[in-house]
């Protein structure tokens, strides 16, 4: 390293810095680069694989027919959207475990405000909305102001007393859920508006593609950019790759930890509007396992438990692979249960992976 | 602040002036009472054996930590900078010991992080970042220092020990417009490297900041330095010229006997 000249190409490749007595050891370019991009290649590779497997095996290979791998892409709407707001959260170094209960509690919240508004008791139930648009418009706004709620509640809890976000989402999963109970009585809510579902939950865009989807990609694509290109993803990420570094160069730490909880709140309400349009009905007594998928599709798609790494695109990608084994399992006639097994065997394999990556770089 | 009139006006040439700070971390008192001047122009190192209070002190200075008692003026302006932000705007640049650095970003974005620049126009209101000229003026930045690298979007994470210092050393001196804060600037660099962060430390101190170095390295720091200011027991205890005082007797007032007050 004999190397007083100024810039030159070959010696950039050695690329260190010039010191004599220590050579510095030569850049380990790229290499984490390259791991992201492997894992992102790992997950197009099983979800191709799944797909073949299921294609071949299937009845008359219903599989792979369009209409059913667009039906993958409705079912993963949902989890795609609690995924995206996850991977900033994980990213960060947190973790939300209330969304599937906020969910429903957003739903709950959003059904009864349309219900309310929608005119009298008769014109209601008879599906003939007065107000309609008012009704939907309210009742959107609420379903996302109860996920922001539960956001914000999560998100000073972690912030104000310093506790784990683990622990305090547990802890506010048990409070949606019970609260969702008591506004309900545990029994759903009808007559939520048919246009809903009509217009938006069961329709598809140019008769292709389920505008759920559509929606989903398109937050996701927002998303993206807010990671890769902003002030705010940059800081995100700086924040879970380490906290005090994050402190240390002026950022405040618990106020942008605060907006992504809030943020993750306000995909939650957006992923209850979507739940209700697409079965035109709430549902108190599902989304146990949201939580459990949403995080699973974003360990899957490349982000490090450990903070510092994410990939919107390999979360909405890794959403894909349970819907897709759910939907497998259903018409080879085993029963979908199975899925849950499988998601967590996954989870458990993503983790590894991603420790092992870890203990390698450093 | 009552005593504003008073250290205030002492000399605009006094850039870093600490009086009787004092902070304790439960029943440890990391500081007892440390009273510091750097002059605009100066190269004063902070030396004393482990557990003096130097990196304490650094850090109460430069806002990462909150005095529990003491007065501190920078330039002249009393300040009670409790947070790092406040002391970035006064133009503070720090190396902190640990590097401070995030691992899992880029080198241009650790180099930016926390005053990133933005686009024009609708790109600023959404807060898109100028990674182009984060960039450019990353490799500039860099290359003052003699820093090479291959690429400035590989994670700091990839970066060798001596490439991670000398990148935390580049990002105090890119921000810094008044003083400079280094914590143990070279301890993993080699002789070449470090002898080119002394030379950028001077070449700051010609430019009229204020420089405060606090290393392990006396020998070297009686070369590099104007003035040492010695640390014992939460207070500095003796602050010498540079140029008159020998290893011996710095080491012997840092050891200090046992009677020391």
């Amino acid at each position: 390293m004999n190397s007083e000249e100024p810039l030159d190409l070959a010696r950039l490749t050695e690329a260190s810095i010039r010191a004599e007595e220590t050579p510095q050891p030569e850049i380990l370019e790229g290499r984490l680069a390259k791991a992201r991009r492997s894992t992102a290649l790992w997950i197009g590779l099983a979800i191709v694989a799944i797909a073949v497997v299921f294609g071949l095996i299937t009845p008359s290979h219903s599989f792979v027919k369009p209409e059913n791998l667009l039906a993958i892409g409705l079912n993963a709407s949902v989890i795609m959207l609690l995924g995206v707001g996850m991977t900033f959260l994980i990213g960060a170094g947190h973790l939300d475990l209330s969304i599937g209960y906020s969910l429903i509690l957003a739903s709950v919240i959003g059904a009864k405000t349309m219900v309310a508004l929608g005119g009298t008791p008769e014109q209601v139930q008879t599906g003939a909305y007065a107000n309609l648009a008012l009704a939907i418009t309210a009742g959107v706004i609420a379903a996302i102001a109860s996920g922001m709620a539960i956001g914000l509640l999560n998100g000073l809890l972690v912030t104000r007393l310093r506790l784990s976000s683990f622990i305090v989402t547990l802890a506010t999963s048990g409070i949606a859920f019970g609260l969702a109970l008591i506004l309900t009585s545990a029994a759903n809510i009808p007559y939520i508006p048919n246009e809903l579902q009509d217009n938006f939950g069961g329709a598809k865009f140019e008769r292709l593609i389920p505008y759920p989807l559509l929606l989903a990609l398109a937050v996701g694509g927002v998303f993206w950019a807010m990671l890769r290109k902003t002030r705010f993803g940059m800081r995100t990420l700086a924040i879970g790759s380490s906290r005090d570094a994050a402190a240390r160069a002026g950022i405040d730490v618990n106020r942008h930890t605060l907006k992504l909880f809030v943020l993750m709140g306000a995909l939650v309400g957006v992923a209850a509007i979507v739940d209700i349009s697409r079965n035109a009905n709430t549902n108190v007594s599902g989304h146990q396992t949201d939580n459990l998928q949403a995080i699973a599709a974003v360990v899957i798609g490349g982000t490090s438990l450990f903070g510092g790494v994410a990939s919107i695109g390999g979360t909405l990608l890794g959403t894909l692979i349970p819907v897709m084994l759910a939907n497998g399992l259903v018409q080879m006639a085993v029963p979908p249960f199975y899925q849950y097994a499988l998601v967590g065997v996954i989870l458990i394999l993503a983790v590894y992976f991603d420790q092992r990556r870890r203990e390698r770089s450093s | 602040m009552c005593d504003h009139g008073m250290t205030v006006m002492a000399s605009p040439e006094i850039a870093i002036r600490a009086s009787g700070i004092v902070k304790n971390f439960g029943h440890l008192e990391a500081l007892r009472g440390a009273t510091l001047e750097v002059h605009a122009g100066e190269i004063l190192a902070l030396v004393g054996d482990n557990g003096a209070g130097k990196s304490t002190l650094a850090n109460v200075i430069c806002g990462a930590l909150a005095p529990d008692g003491g007065d501190l003026t920078l330039w002249g302006e009393p300040v009670e900078v409790h947070s790092i932000a406040h002391a970035y705007e006064l133009g503070v640049g720090v190396v902190y010991q640990d590097l401070s650095l995030a691992l899992d970003l880029s080198v241009a974005d650790n180099l930016f992080l926390g005053r990133e620049p933005e686009g024009q126009g609708w790109r600023r209101w959404l807060g898109i970042l100028n990674r182009d000229r984060m960039r450019n003026e990353a490799r500039a930045a860099l290359g003052v220092l003699g820093i090479r690298l291959r690429s400035l979007d590989v994670p700091v994470r990839n970066l060798s020990g001596g490439q991670r210092q000398a990148l935390a050393v580049a990002r105090a001196m890119m921000w810094a417009k008044r003083v400079v804060i280094m914590d143990e600037p070279t301890a993993a660099l080699g002789p070449k490297q470090s002898g080119i962060v002394f030379d950028t430390i001077r070449k700051a101190a010609d430019d009229g900041l204020a420089v405060l170095v606090i290393s392990h390295d006396i020998p070297q720091m009686l070369t590099v330095a104007h003035r040492i200011a010695v640390m014992r027991h939460g207070r500095v205890v003796v602050e010498v010229d540079a140029a008159s005082v020998k290893l011996a007797d710095v080491i012997g007032v840092m050891l200090g006997e046992e009677v020391a007050g």
